[in-house]
């Protein structure tokens, strides 16, 4: 049974994906190491948007990472990973991978894109999130973006210092402490030309911090562009039901069980991926009722719409939600 | 786009938090005279058209300001559209820029063919000369704010073919 149940959920997973090689595994500090993969027979692999994330399926798992390379036509793809012990094992299963293992990867997906409109990029890193940020980076220098780089790593903890160091001079400032970092910070908020960018990445309290203080210097929105790479820590949250209108069947959803996973329970298969209301494949539509948005992936916009939710993390505002399932 | 009509105060580019406002004024427009910016620096610009050099001084006051000002510009629609492309072409996004058109005045209606862009005060739907090549243009409501004007096209141009 447990193995039926596993092949299932494998098959959503490597639907649409490619089946790579670990090229090479370098240790960047002590608890991350970069991972590279390529295509078996040496093929160019698909090119991606700069700030883009590959999902790497692990045992009967998978999580988002993001690429660090530019992109342009890549013969290989590299992650870096920080090892969590107590996490949900992904960044064990990738620090255990070696050279010559296969791995099943997503096609890269871009949603920390940068502005093509900007004038110049202002990037802004905190320990592993120099991951997608040194994307940018890249991209930067090689299609002579104008580009500078606030990173935050503790001395001998930052992955990717003497690329960032390389690749972007004197446009890098390094802050080891908070402290420094604060004060770099609203000096950049407030002296940056119109036209400017920000792309922040890292923990999800210094991205909130540093998205709220732009937005009270006077950074609208659409300069601001974050990528979260961890989901919030979700409550159980409180029971409701579903509707399904096509399918007729009306099914619980309990505290501590998700949507997602009472609909898998009840044999219906919603696409999905990281499970983490990152990604935005398990949306579903919505019909009726108020949903608690607990995702990332939707828009403000979208979620006052109340017309689809993602069914991995969000639950019901309402008794009774009504889906188009 | 929002018209003079609309109270100037509520618009989107004025959100709490933006640290100066950049006024321009085409025209003999008073839309901005009373323009509340809620207190925080206001440097007032007023040009008699939007045409090339005001726009260069534009581009330089932008090319001279940080991030968290905003631009009001105010005005006959076709100079307000002429400035609105130029500021995004500084990098601007639409929610630092807030357009404050006249009710009534000339538009731009750009020539498909030849790229000319041609003023007239004719209403949406009718048709045009081009003053590039002579031919004669429909415009609709097709409009770009990349070249802050109306697409025109050879009127008639299914018939004669």
């Amino acid at each position: 049974m447990t193995a039926t149940a596993l092949q299932t959920k494998v098959q959503q997973v490597v639907e649409g994906t490619l089946q790579l090689e670990v090229t090479n595994v370098s240790v960047q500090t002590d608890s991350i190491t970069s991972i590279t993969f390529g295509d078996p027979l040496g093929e160019v692999l698909p090119c991606y948007v700069p700030g883009s994330h590959l999902v790497v399926q692990y045992g009967s798992g998978a999580n988002a990472y993001s690429l660090t390379g530019s992109g342009s036509a890549p013969t290989e793809y590299s992650i870096s990973v920080l090892r969590v012990d107590g996490g949900s094992g992904g960044s064990l299963a990738m620090h255990a991978l070696s050279v010559g293992d296969r791995v099943q990867v997503s096609h890269p997906r871009s949603a920390f894109a940068p502005a093509a409109t900007a004038k110049h990029h202002l990037l802004i890193a905190a320990g592993i999130g120099i991951t997608p940020v040194l994307s940018h980076a890249r991209y930067a220098a090689e299609w002579g973006a104008s580009a500078s780089l606030i990173y935050v790593h503790r001395p001998g903890t930052g992955a990717h210092v003497a690329e960032a160091r390389e690749l972007l001079g004197s446009g890098l400032t390094e802050c080891m402490d908070r402290g420094s970092f604060q004060e770099v910070l609203t000096r950049r908020l407030t002296t940056q030309k119109l036209g400017t960018h920000l792309y922040v990445c890292g923990p999800t309290a210094f991205m909130d911090s540093v998205l709220e203080q732009a937005r009270d210097l006077g950074w609208p929105k659409g300069l601001l562009h974050s990528e979260a790479f961890s989901g919030a820590a979700l409550d159980d949250g409180e029971p409701f039901a579903v509707n399904l209108a096509r399918s007729g069947v009306k099914l619980d959803v309990p505290a501590g069980v998700s949507l997602l996973e009472t609909l898998e329970n009840a044999g219906l298969s919603v696409p999905n991926m990281c499970r983490k209301g990152i990604c935005g494949e398990c949306s579903v539509p919505v019909l009726r009722g108020k949903p608690l948005h607990r995702d990332l992936y939707l828009t403000d916009q979208e979620k006052e719409d109340n017309t689809a939710m993602m069914c991995c993390v969000s639950r019901s505002l309402d008794k009774e939600l009504e889906l188009d399932l | 786009m929002r018209t003079a009509s609309t109270s100037p105060a509520t618009g989107t580019g004025c959100e709490p938090g933006f640290r100066g406002v950049i006024c321009v004024s085409f025209g003999t427009t008073e839309a901005l005279k009373n323009h509340s910016t809620g207190g925080v620096p206001r440097q007032d610009l007023r040009f008699a058209s939007a045409n090339p050099e005001a726009l260069a001084t534009l581009r330089s006051v932008l090319g001279r300001s940080r991030v968290g000002v905003r631009l009001v510009l105010a005005g006959p629609p076709a100079d307000v559209h002429a400035a609105a492309s130029a500021a995004a072409e500084c990098g601007l996004v639409d929610e630092e820029i807030t357009l404050l058109c006249d009710e009534v005045g000339p538009r731009v209606v750009f020539c498909g063919h030849c790229h000319t862009s041609t003023t007239t005060d004719h209403p949406i739907g009718t048709d045009v000369d081009c003053q590039g090549c002579a031919t004669t243009l429909t415009f609709t409501d097709h409009f770009s704010r990349r070249v802050g004007g109306y697409l025109g096209f050879s009127a008639h141009a299914e018939e004669a073919a």
